[in-house]
């Protein structure tokens, strides 16, 4: 019978494309871990980092460093955002994208010109089909981050901040949460959020002086800001990547038993007419 | 004997944790010996090799270079941009402290 034909051969699809999404699923869960170790790995230093510069910070600083300006009127700001430069991981990208969108739209309703800098295949793919403008177009960052690429990718960014060319900077990425959970996120990279605390550091001897520590830590803390945002979206991109596959894993099942019993019957079906025909055909000759 | 709690963090991971009973580090301007009981202490990190005898004999030596590092009630914290068993390829902006800028 021709339908069960058919039937069997979307069976065989099926299983195959099942095989893939599995072993997809699979490769994802040992990127994953890998990925959320450097996240957990990465925290003993930003949180040092921030107690150091916090205990250093006081509001009056912002004038001496011009990293620490603070804009009275924001004219211009940067939007950096961050994705994957694979696809296959359900909504992770397209969440993203979004995110920065309505932010650039946003900020372009309060008349703040506004710049995008992306590191991530899919997302420049994307504006580049809207026709928007990038001023950076970072396709190189691969699964494991490094601190590297975190600082080629800030670098141009904070020093048209310290020039004065833009006001502000936002870093949109997802927040690792957890794997099931890494909702789209938008920070403010410049300019520094200082909390002031009193300064802890009158009681320190401090080598050479303040401001020259300030000087060097400011700059690795905008950079390991990017850092830590970088390595949190490849683990959130893999667990996202995990999630989509698993329902992609799941669903090839629930279809696999749909078209099996669909096969079933047919095969029934054809056994029975079969067999009717026989005995109609010996009864016709009695 | 009191023992210092030591750190060494670069921002990819933590180099080395544990106690010691020494630590000597590379300042920006030289060497630092930090022995129990220090004075709380913010000292930038130049480049070179950082050694940690532990408490039982023995000790740990890393080559670090740039960053920070902050001696706060016998707790040593180090947080390098670089840290490694051999030097640097290349040598971190921040690691280079000019004396001619330090006043004073």
């Amino acid at each position: 019978m021709a339908g069960s034909r058919d039937v069997k051969r979307r069976i065989k699809s099926v299983e195959n494309t099942r095989q893939i999404t599995r072993t997809m699923e699979l490769v994802a869960t040992s990127k994953l871990k890998r990925a959320t170790d450097r996240v957990h790995a990465a925290r003993p230093y930003a949180d040092a980092l921030a107690e150091i510069v916090s205990g250093l910070y006081s509001p009056g600083l912002s004038e001496q460093y011009p990293i620490l300006r603070r804009p009275a009127e924001v004219k211009r700001a940067a939007v950096l955002l961050l994705t994957a430069n694979r696809g296959l991981c359900g909504g992770f990208n397209s969440n993203l994208i979004k995110q920065a969108r309505n932010l650039m739209e946003h900020l372009r309703g309060q008349g703040v010109e506004t710049e995008l800098h992306i590191a991530g295949k899919k997302a420049v793919a994307y504006f580049r089909f809207r026709g928007e403008e990038m001023m950076t177009k970072r396709v190189d960052i691969g699964d494991l981050p490094s601190v590297d690429d975190a600082e080629s990718l800030v670098a141009p960014i904070r020093d048209r901040f310290e020039r004065g060319e833009i006001d502000a900077v936002y870093l949109v990425s997802s927040k690792f949460v957890s794997a099931m959970s890494t909702p789209p996120h938008t920070r403010d990279l410049l300019p520094i959020q200082g909390d002031a605390k009193a300064a802890a550091a009158d009681s320190f001897i401090v080598s050479p002086n303040g401001d020259m520590i300030l000087e060097r830590l400011l700059p690795a803390y905008v950079r390991n800001a990017v850092y830590t945002a970088l390595v949190e979206n490849a683990a959130a991109e893999q667990g996202a990547r995990r999630s989509a596959m698993k329902s992609a894993t799941d669903n090839a099942g629930d279809v696999l038993e749909h078209l099996t019993r669909t096969y079933n019957r047919a095969r029934q079906a054809q056994i029975t007419q079969e067999i009717a025909e026989i005995v109609g055909g010996s009864a016709a000759l009695e | 004997m009191a023992s210092l709690n030591v750190r060494v963090v670069s921002p990819e991971r933590i180099v080395f944790q544990g106690e010691a009973s020494a630590v000597v580090a590379p300042a920006w301007d030289g060497q630092v010996g930090i022995l129990p009981g220090h004075a709380p202490l913010l000292a930038l990190v130049g480049v070179g090799e950082l050694s940690v005898d532990r408490p039982g004999g023995g000790s740990a030596s890393f080559q670090v270079a740039g960053g920070v590092l902050k001696v706060e009630r016998d707790t040593v914290t180090v947080l390098t941009e670089y840290a490694g068993d051999e030097p640097p390829a290349e040598i971190p902006a921040s690691a280079i402290v000019d004396p001619e800028d330090v006043e004073g």
